[in-house]
């Protein structure tokens, strides 16, 4: 990888060689494949993964260059796309291809939208191996936003460029705290890797091992730095924070020769669990990764989709997904989980209609062939691909508010106590019992004439409710005096049950 | 013991020489120039029996035994001591010891060194055997021996080995003795994967001259074999030596038709006893029992003998150390790898060289084992039937191939396992005893031979359960000699009715097990029985229960239990097509990605059924071979102790080993996230289902964490299936395990009537039990409250019930010609008031009268003052303002109090403790309708009423 020496050095340069490359890119590797795509479709299928190294590259430069308007982007590549042909979705292997292409596990070989982050973080590492000198790092934002994913290539760049630069690379620790059986085994795990041969000698613990290795000046042969990244990092908080804080503290001895990296979701763990390093004055760095953006989210998708030599998804269809995405979490796992069932909800249809044109072409064979032809081609070209529809639909799968649906399917009881539940805190209440409540529902019961069920069977059904995430159930020991809240909105209660007559009367 | 068994061996056929008829009608039988000391024909029994457990590894050792006959004949061709007896005999005197000593002779090379060794014992042996074929050639000149065909060549050769050893064979007594302590001596094999054998040195020489040496092992065996046949149908010459065995064990033979149990028992030179391991034979006539057991040949040259040869640790396979590339000086130290077995583990093709043309390569017994040709076992008791022939009973035990879980990475090649599965063998299916060791003995057992075999565990042949048989070893033995205690003490005494009808059960027994004994029978006809002696696990069962026709109301009832598995699952057949897609899309592609699916649904609407159903269909389609197998491993999250053990059973379920839960999470680590394998060839996709998913929810999630972590790793083909009750689960988890776990949720509703009352139908399809009204109430009854379809379900097999009960009544109280058989509208109504009435009702419809009134002296209470609070002063003076307008007693105030606190116990009021008396305040726990509804149609208190 000579171009990430060269950009390191000077990115100017790396920008136009980016550039040229680009250029040559185009100009000597399209043709030929689109020629093949046009004569054998399967046969490209087969191929894209050789193509894919130069593909994907492209695009990364391209980010390089301007990272600041993706409106520019969005533009270019429609016209980039009209040179691709349309998939055609009955194709197994070509599906095949599609789902693993947005798959959570196949990790892009570059990560798009997070060059400023995993810069600092390589800049901090290089630092550190540098000047051989310990020090932490701690990698914070929402799940989804490509923290390890990051991490992962951060480490790989900074054994590269220790060995580009002479350097003796660091070694690598990484793990995911939420898979030690103990708080404590990372202190093993890290004694292990500094003496792989010796076991554990007797009495001290590995953390006091670790404290008198890190507290004395040692052999340089033995000094190699150490890059220890700590996935998931807030599982190691106990009570007491101690391991934590050794963690954290190991940093800050003389001779220390590792570089943590800690990862986790709240933006505030350092603040919160480690307030004497800041006293210490060795507070760890702190890398922010924010939810991404709608832009953002839709340049990852495209740049995934790059690998596959045909068109996929219409492009209103990635930005309305990018956007349902960004607006709800900005967890690049949703939109691609998004975009995998947009994928199989287009599968299925096609499936349903091929059945049924199965049926209808025995009886439309008079239609001469040409026209049948003409026929097939358009509409494939323009059902074959993922329209705008096919991903609302994934959308409201995955962000539709099922309450109107799952109160409309309770049984008639249950309803009968939401509908109580509704009354009751008309008047301004925050919550009840389910001894009230019950009062309250017995009362309906008997206006409408039905028979009411008894109050075991009664606070049965609050738990059904409760499960189902339309009341909220208190702790009591005493079935009858556990709270009840209403966890749904009044109003989508009297609109779910609107139709019933006795209801609407209730409510009124 | 191999030091003892030649000794026993050598009293066994002098045996019959005291019997005088025996020795005449041997002397009677033509063929005989044997001396008249050694009858011929349990003489060569004995001698062919003997062979046949010890198969000989000299060839022509093995000849001279088992053609004695064959043997003198040549003899007399040569003239040298033609039918001259005597004179046979007397020269075997002298030359007995000669023999003796060549024996020492071989002995020490064997014993020793061996790679030097050997040369040392050509030096000793060439001599003999030159010699005696030049003393014969010099001799006769015999134009014979230029004739020979390749089959009589050998033998030919033995007699003249035999003749220049001192004519033995006048006695086999001793050629037998000889050839047993060879036996012990050659079947001598270092473990440490150096197996010395000592080849032929005579052999050498010969087949120099003769040049035939490629097909001399094949005619003496299948002569071995047919003699041996023959001499199997005559089993009453054993029975004298079995008599013998009798005194050793000091047990007299009764009269009359009993068993006689035995702890050892000689047969046909083999000695056996209880707790001793045996080869069985697999099949009577099983071509693979036609070939008498070989010594073992090399893997490359296909030859018998020629020095050292050595074990490979992994194909088993016997190799000279001449042969190899490049040739071995000596057996190394440690663990050896045959060169073609390195080869396969680098992933080469390798084909053993093939046997030259015309010759089968001639498997060991130990191989047949392994290959489950034959079966080993070990005796737990021996008896003799009435008709005289002897049995034992055996304890089978399997090759790891053979067990539920197949052969695991860690088994070791000649490991074993001892099954619960018992049989009654023959003892002629015997072929010779083999070693089967705890690890503790393996270890220590260097140079026990080639029969030697590692058992660690018990395998449970019903529940494919491991144990490890150090933990159970020690209380079951003790358990054994009790029941053999009992056994002997019941033998005593000669209660014959008793003992007859044991007798007949266990011959009939035996007439089962005799036809064939395999495994299979034996498992099917004795399983839960055990040690036959002991009668467990009969069970009468009644006429009348097996005469009883079932009425279509108790089919009802049979076909409505939860337990009974519907044939199919109506109403559900979106959801079941939506989890076939799932699954199908994940693991029918190559690829397996990764996936999770969260189901959500109220108890009781189908879903872990549906998820079984939906897996079943896929493994017939997978058993059609339609789509690639897979594994499925199913967790209750209810049936775990904690929420870290799930690791253990995954791991469990996945490669058959159980360990601690760090060590699963580990391994299981190991093998999602960085795609290492478990096991070999162990990349099918692994499909996991866990049920109540809710309960794996620990305080900081990790658990839930890890497994909805593993399906987003690449190589992990790893779907999970997620089944709780509540719907919003994934929200209520950290965010970060939410967005692990994807957006793919399948919702179960709760069964509307139209569906409840398509599941009854289905179930009672072709029972006519039901009024259709009836079903309809009751799903419509069970809609409107839960849609639980288990409860609807039960529901309708409690009013079959009750009508059943009601019909049954009707018959037996009133002889009534017309009796009603369906489930009515009532009897549903009253299976509902059952279910859904709160329990309550029914404690005070039960209570005593007191409480009756007690209790209806509160409703009055609270309909008079409208407070729900009263106190007991209060209450008191109501009890006994109703007690004495409808002529009851009033009881008086502590048994009033007392009534009050024991309705307090049962929590039908709330009240204070009993010790404030007057001022104790009392409130009913439920509501007052329900406290009306149940004391209003009470008979003793029809006035109870007017207060309600």
């Amino acid at each position: 990888m000579p171009a990430i020496a060269d950009r390191s050095s000077s990115p100017f340069k790396a920008m136009l060689a980016a550039k040229s490359c680009e250029l040559a890119g185009s100009g000597g590797c399209r043709p030929p494949q689109k020629r093949r795509l046009r004569s054998d479709t399967a046969a490209a299928a087969k191929e894209s993964p050789v193509s894919t190294p130069m593909k994907l590259k492209s695009p990364r430069r391209r980010l390089d260059s301007s990272p600041s308007s993706p409106a520019n982007r969005v533009k270019k590549d429609p016209s980039e796309k009209t040179l691709k042909k349309c998939w055609n979705p009955r194709d197994v292997e070509q599906i095949r291809a599609v789902k693993e292409a947005v798959h959570v596990s196949t990790a892009p070989s570059t990560v798009v939208c997070r060059e400023d982050e995993q810069k600092r973080v390589l800049d901090f590492c290089k630092a550190c191996v540098q000047q051989e000198k310990a020090g932490s790092l701690y990698v914070c934002g929402c799940p989804g936003t490509g923290k390890s994913l990051s991490m992962e290539l951060v480490k790989q760049q900074v054994i590269d460029w220790a060995k580009m630069e002479g350097l003796q690379p660091p070694e690598v620790l990484a793990m995911n705290c939420t898979s030690l059986a103990n708080t404590s085994v990372i202190f093993s795990k890290i004694l292990g890797m500094h003496q792989p041969k010796k076991k554990s000698i007797g009495s001290a613990s590995p953390l006091q091992h670790l404290q008198n290795l890190y507290s004395n000046k040692q052999a340089q042969s033995s000094s190699k730095m150490m890059l220890i990244i700590a996935d998931e990092l807030d599982y190691l908080i106990t009570r007491d924070r101690a391991v934590l804080h050794d963690l954290f503290m190991l940093t800050t001895f003389p001779f220390s020769r590792c570089i943590l990296i800690g990862i986790a979701n709240s933006i505030d763990l350092a603040d919160r669990f480690l307030p004497r390093l800041q006293s210490l004055n060795c507070k760890p760095m702190v890398v922010t990764f924010r939810a991404y953006s709608k832009d953002q989210i839709l340049s990852i998708l495209q740049e995934r989709l790059l690998v596959l030599p045909y068109i996929v998804f219409h492009q209103q269809a990635l930005e309305l997904c990018a956007r349902k995405v960004a607006a709800a979490s900005g967890d690049m796992r949703k939109a691609l989980s998004v975009c995998r069932s947009a994928v199989e909800i287009l599968e299925a249809e096609l499936r349903e209609s091929a059945s049924n044109t199965g049926l209808t072409s025995a009886e439309g064979d008079f239609v001469s062939p040409q026209t049948a032809l003409a026929h097939e081609v358009f509409p494939s070209q323009e059902n074959n691909t993922v329209r705008i529809d096919h991903m609302a639909l994934a959308l409201s799968k995955t962000f539709r508010s099922p309450i109107v649906d799952t109160i409309q399917s309770l049984p008639q009881h249950q309803q009968i106590i939401l509908c109580s539940a509704v009354k009751y805190f008309r008047g301004g209440k925050k919550d009840t019992t389910v001894g009230e409540l019950n009062k309250s529902y017995i009362d309906i019961c008997k206006s409408a004439l039905i028979p009411p069920v008894g109050i075991l069977e009664f606070s049965s059904m609050c738990r059904v409710l409760n499960d189902q995430g339309l009341f909220k159930l208190g702790q009591s020991r005493d079935d009858k005096f556990k709270r009840v809240t209403l966890k749904v909105d009044e109003a989508d209660i009297s609109f779910a049950l609107q139709g019933v007559r006795l209801f609407r009367n209730c409510l009124q | 013991m191999p030091t003892e068994t030649p000794r026993k061996q050598f009293q066994s056929p002098k045996k019959p020489k005291q019997s005088p008829n025996n020795v005449k009608s041997q002397s009677s039988t033509p063929s005989i120039h044997l001396s008249p000391q050694t009858p011929q024909l349990p003489l060569r029994r004995s001698s062919r029996r003997s062979l046949q457990p010890f198969t000989s590894k000299t060839v022509d050792e093995m000849l001279d035994l088992s053609t004695p006959r064959k043997a003198l004949e040549d003899l007399d061709g040569i003239g040298k001591c033609s039918g001259n007896n005597r004179k046979e005999s007397s020269v075997r005197t002298p030359r007995a010891p000669k023999c003796k000593f060549n024996e020492e002779d071989r002995e020490i090379p064997e014993m020793g060194k061996v790679g030097e060794g050997n040369g040392v014992v050509e030096d000793a042996f060439c001599p003999v055997s030159p010699e005696a074929l030049e003393s014969k050639k010099t001799k006769k000149g015999l134009s014979e021996e230029g004739s020979v065909k390749m089959g009589k060549s050998p033998k030919c050769k033995l007699n003249e080995d035999l003749g220049k050893l001192g004519e033995g064979n006048g006695d086999v007594v001793l050629p037998e003795k000889r050839k047993k302590g060879l036996r012990n001596e050659e079947s001598v094999k270092t473990r440490k994967s150096l197996r010395c054998k000592l080849s032929e040195e005579r052999e050498i020489p010969d087949l120099g001259k003769l040049g035939e040496a490629t097909f001399f092992p094949v005619s003496p065996q299948a002569l071995e074999s047919k003699k041996r046949k023959k001499g199997e149908e005559k089993r009453a010459v054993t029975r004298a030596m079995a008599t013998r065995s009798l005194k050793k064990v000091n047990k007299e033979e009764k009269k009359g038709r009993k068993r006689v149990y035995y702890k050892k028992v000689v047969y046909d030179g083999g000695e056996f006893e209880v707790g001793d391991d045996v080869y069985v034979k697999r099949r009577e006539d099983a071509s693979s029992d036609d070939e008498v057991p070989e010594m073992e040949e090399c893997r490359v040259c296909f030859k018998v003998g020629r020095g050292v040869m050595i074990e490979c640790d992994d194909c088993l396979g016997g190799f000279h150390l001449k042969c190899l590339t490049p040739p071995l000086k000596e057996v190394p130290d440690g663990d050896w790898v045959c060169g073609f077995c390195q080869a396969r583990k680098l992933g080469k093709d390798v084909e053993f060289p093939k046997p030259p043309e015309g010759k089968k390569r001639v498997r060991t017994l130990r191989e047949k084992l392994l290959a489950s040709d034959l079966w080993a076992a070990r005796i737990e008791s021996l008896w003799k039937e009435v008709d005289g022939s002897y049995w034992l009973r055996g304890r089978w035990y399997i090759i790891p191939e053979e067990t539920a879980s197949g052969r695991q990475p860690h088994n070791l090649k000649r490991e074993l396992y001892r099954t619960n599965d018992f049989a009654d063998i023959e003892m002629e299916s015997i072929i010779r005893h083999c070693n089967v060791m705890s690890p503790k003995e393996y270890a220590k057992a260097n140079d026990q031979g080639d029969d030697v075999f590692l058992c660690e565990y018990e395998y449970d042949i019903q529940w494919h359960s491991f144990k490890r048989l150090a933990e159970i070893d020690n209380d079951e033995d003790g358990e054994c000699a009790n029941g053999d205690e009992d056994w002997n003490s019941c033998k005593e005494d000669d209660s014959d009715t008793d003992e007859d009808m044991e007798y007949e059960e266990e011959n009939e027994r035996n007439a089962h097990a005799r036809p064939s004994t395999t495994h299979q029978l034996a498992a099917n006809s004795r399983k839960g029985r055990f040690f036959g002696i002991q009668k467990v696990g009969t069970k009468m069962i009644p006429e009348h229960v097996r005469c009883h026709k079932q009425t279509e109301l108790e089919r009802a009832k049979a076909t409505l239990l939860l337990a009974t598995l519907p044939k199919s699952l109506p109403c559900r057949n979106k959801e079941m097509e939506e989890i076939t897609t799932f699954v199908k899309g994940a693991i029918c592609d190559d690829q397996c990605l990764g996936r999770c699916l969260y189901i959500h649904g109220v108890p009781g609407t189908g879903k872990t059924m549906s998820v079984l159903a939906v897996m079943r269909n896929i493994k017939s389609e997978v058993d059609a071979g339609s789509i690639r197998p897979y594994c499925f491993v199913e967790v209750n999250g209810l049936k775990l102790a904690a929420p870290e053990n799930i690791y253990t059973v995954i791991y469990e379920a996945l490669t058959g080993h159980r360990v601690s839960w760090k060590k699963a999470l580990q391994l299981l680590n190991e093998r999602f996230s960085d795609g290492k394998k478990i096991a070999k060839g162990d990349d099918r996709p692994c499909i996991l289902l866990i049920d109540e998913l809710d309960l794996l929810v620990t305080r900081n999630q990790s658990v839930l964490y890890n497994i909805l972590d593993w399906p987003t790793k690449p190589h992990s083909k790893l779907i999970v299936i997620g089944i709780a009750n509540t719907m919003d689960l994934p929200e209520k988890l950290l965010p970060r395990i939410s967005s692990r776990m994807g957006i793919q949720r399948l919702c179960f509703g709760p069964y509307n009537y139209q569906q409840l009352q398509e599941i009854i139908s289905s179930r009672l399809k072709g029972i006519d039990a039901f009024e259709k009204q009836a079903v309809e109430f009751a799903s419509r009854k069970v809609a409107a409250i839960s849609g639980d379809a288990r409860r609807a379900l039960e529901i309708c097999r409690r009013a079959a019930e009750i009508a059943d009960y009601n019909m049954k009544n009707q018959i037996s109280s009133v002889n009534s010609s017309r009796v009603k058989d369906v489930v009515t509208m009532a009897d549903v109504d009253a299976a509902i008031q059952e279910m859904f009435q709160a329990p309550h009702v029914q404690v005070m419809k039960s209570c005593s009268k007191l409480s009756k009134i007690f209790l209806t002296a509160m409703v009055y209470e609270l309909y008079k003052t409208g407070m729900g609070e009263t106190t007991f002063e209060k209450l008191a003076m109501t009890f006994s303002c109703l007690c004495t307008s409808n002529g009851e007693a009033f009881p008086g105030w502590d048994t009033l109090l007392k009534v009050g606190c024991k309705l307090g116990e049962c929590r039908i009021i709330l009240c204070e403790a009993g010790d404030r008396h007057m001022v104790q305040k009392l409130q009913l726990n439920f509501p007052s309708d329900d406290v009306a509804f149940a004391l209003k149609g009470s008979k003793d208190l029809p006035w109870l009423a007017k207060y309600l």
